[in-house]
């Protein structure tokens, strides 16, 4: 992969970052995911500025490829993307978890805005997913879907209902990215339930896996470009919950928080060095 | 018509049989339209068709053209 | 689908889950986009004909009820006309938040039919009969719920369930040889009651294979000289309120479903009739709220109080007591 693509990428991410900021500040006291949210920041870009067949002016377009955030707490990160793709308004953005708003602290069907589906309860996302793939195929779309599941999300038994029938059902045009970032609501994996071997799990369910690190632009993007290999693919994204900022890293308080004033300057602050 | 005309016609119709096609030998499972629903089928023809009411057993039994034939003479039907 | 004495006699024989397969057949002919889903219950759904004849509109997603849910709801998003059935308690209670929020939060069009409903499945214990789908499935916003009175009522549901611009779900009840309500073809709306028997004393709602019992308990009590209007609600949500409100002159109102007295149609009458100044007392015919012991579906019918006879004891017993 080029590196002025590895580039472009980067600054979208490091907008989308900032639009996560933004967001949680806005919410003030009512909180918001942002731990969840940050570790997705670079999958997600790669996703929307990189990967994904989008039309810009049009987020209905039929042949577009399908996005599903099945760890729908992360939808900070959802909506900032969106902003960047310029589907929601960076004034719709500052609606965030205010009353009767569309951006919700969970994503809520809302296809003008790009809002494929709603989601937020954990373990529905790829069963979704398996269903629009399916109309693909039917239908002969060269359209593809793409479904970013949570860890502590593969707690959930529904999440293996459809681990084992996508393979059945010859998938190719169906990936899924599995935040690993080991943690998840009240404590680690390790603590509140073992997520161990994903990529040996997901594997012998016959997906086409793969492991990476998931700030890894230029690598994740080579998991993405890779051929399916007539399977589903899953690419277990190895990440860093809270990633971006110095007291949200592997800190799980930051799992639902308020961002205070301070912390969002100081936030913007390592923002821009980093930039 | 005779009884064995009117058994054959029901067949005939309730199981969509082409008459081409059609052989003494069919049998439950052998013949596409005589599956699980098309026996339930046949069975309301031949119960409205001849005027009785089959017994479970029988209706479980009724396994083939010919052991149809058998299980009608114990309702009385004569072929 | 044709509709005359022949098919409504075969039907009626088969059964309602049997006529669910042939209504399927039928419905694959007109419908370019129609998908069945299944949890590996083809045989059971009389889906086996219509696996063959259209295996491109057909898919088993495995016993995984959940997963069910969400493919039926993504194939929907993208414009199927999606079908889904499997046995009555697993298509609704198993993946009852899935209906919540792929079909009632995101209002994707889904029709998903509950076979053997009630008893019908009693000697196999009640993991496998479902007395509670009505209940549960009420308190969803946004999914209407189907309830035919007879296999024919199945046929009618189906095709108006196909054709309405929302989710559904069919509770099919009964076993083969289904009691006829309907001998000819009729006006069925979603919604829209029907009074199939009309009376002064007592006002039976009444709810699938209650329908049937419904009418012969009417006629034993006109005998009594009680006089009895018989109203299929075919819809249990949106209930027909008209129907309960015009029926405020009847010295007694009685709900009669093969499902708990608490939850199902019963409740849903009681709820409307509440709001009403001048109302009847209402007497609740069902399971009441129990999980006895298994048996034979006539069996547990009489012993749950839901035959003709048992249904008019009790009603005898509480006019006398007005």
């Amino acid at each position: 992969m080029q590196d002025k693509k590895t580039e472009e990428i980067k600054n979208f991410s490091y907008q989308v970052r900032k639009n996560i900021l933004e967001m949680a500040f806005e919410a003030g006291s009512s909180s918001a995911h942002i731990g969840g949210a940050l570790s997705i920041v670079e999958i997600i870009s790669s996703l929307f500025s990189y990967k994904m067949r989008i039309d810009k002016t049009d987020p209905n377009w039929e042949d577009r490829d399908r996005f599903i955030l099945s760890k729908g707490h992360a939808c900070l990160a959802y909506y900032a993307a969106l902003c960047e793709i310029g589907y929601i308004s960076k004034s719709e953005l500052k609606t965030f978890e205010k009353n009767e708003t569309n951006l919700l602290g969970h994503p809520v069907i809302n296809r003008k805005m790009g809002i494929d589906f709603s989601n937020g309860s954990l373990g529905m996302g790829l069963s979704l997913g398996i269903g629009v793939a399916l109309a693909a195929k039917k239908r002969k779309k060269n359209f593809n879907v793409y479904v970013i599941l949570g860890d502590g999300e593969c707690n959930e038994g529904s999440v293996w209902e459809a681990a084992m029938a996508a393979p059945h059902f010859e998938l190719d045009n169906l990936t899924i990215i599995i935040d690993k970032n080991n943690f998840q609501q009240t404590g680690s994996n390790n603590e509140i339930m073992k997520t161990e071997n994903m990529k040996n799990k997901w594997d012998s369910f016959g997906w086409n896996t793969t492991e990476v690190d998931g700030h890894d632009i230029k690598s994740f993007c080579g998991c993405l470009d890779d051929s399916n290999n007539q399977k589903p693919k899953a690419i277990i994204a190895n990440t860093i919950k809270g990633k971006g900022f110095s007291f949200s890293e592997n800190n799980n308080e930051w799992h639902h928080s308020v961002l205070s004033k301070s912390n969002y300057d100081k936030a913007l602050k390592e923002l821009e060095e980093l930039k | 018509m005779t009884n064995i005309e009117n058994y054959k016609q029901i067949f005939l119709e309730c199981l969509s049989i082409d008459l081409k096609k059609f052989n003494e030998e069919i049998k439950y499972n052998e013949v596409e339209e005589w599956d699980s629903i098309g026996h339930m089928t046949l069975i309301s023809g031949l119960e409205e068709g001849f005027n009785i009411s089959l017994e479970t057993d029988d209706i479980v039994e009724f396994s083939s053209y010919k052991k149809g034939i058998e299980i009608l003479k114990k309702y009385k039907i004569t072929f | 689908m044709i509709i005359n004495d022949r098919n409504i006699k075969i039907w009626s024989t088969i059964g309602s889950r049997a006529t669910l397969g042939m209504a399927a057949l039928e419905l694959a002919k007109e419908i370019e986009n129609l998908m069945v889903l299944t949890c590996d219950v083809s045989t059971s759904a009389g889906l086996d004909r219509y696996k063959k004849t259209y295996p491109d509109k057909y898919l088993d997603v495995g016993i995984a009820e959940q997963n069910l849910i969400g493919v039926a709801a993504g194939l929907a998003s993208e414009n199927f006309n999606v079908i889904t059935t499997t046995f009555a308690p697993f298509q609704t209670m198993r993946c009852c938040e899935q209906i919540k929020v792929n079909l009632g939060y995101m209002n994707q069009k889904v029709c998903l039919v509950g076979i053997a409903s009630g008893l019908a499945l009693g000697t196999l214990g009640f993991t496998h009969c479902c007395i509670e789908d009505i209940g549960v499935l009420r308190s969803i916003p946004g999914l209407t719920i189907i309830s035919p009175a007879d296999s024919l009522e199945t046929v009618k549901a189906l095709e108006a369930a196909v054709k309405h611009n929302g989710p559904t779900y069919v509770r099919l009840t009964g076993t083969s040889n289904n009691p006829i309500v309907y001998t000819k073809d009729y006006d069925f709306k979603i919604g829209q009651s029907i009074k199939l028997r009309d009376g002064n004393d007592v006002s039976i709602f009444c709810t699938g294979t209650m329908v049937h019992a419904s009418l012969e308990a009417a006629k034993i009590l006109k005998k009594e000289k009680i006089s009895c209007k018989v109203i299929n609600i075919h819809t249990i949500k949106p209930i027909d309120k008209k129907a309960i409100e015009s029926s405020c002159d009847s010295n007694l109102i009685v709900s009669i479903e093969e499902h708990n007295i608490i939850g199902g149609l019963g409740s849903a009458v009681a709820e409307h009739l509440s709001k009403l100044n001048k109302k009847p007392k209402q007497l609740f015919l069902g399971i009441d709220d129990i999980y006895g012991k298994g048996g034979e579906y006539n069996f547990l019918l009489e012993k749950h109080g839901l035959t003709p006879k048992k249904i008019v004891d009790e009603i005898l017993l509480n006019y006398k007591k007005l």
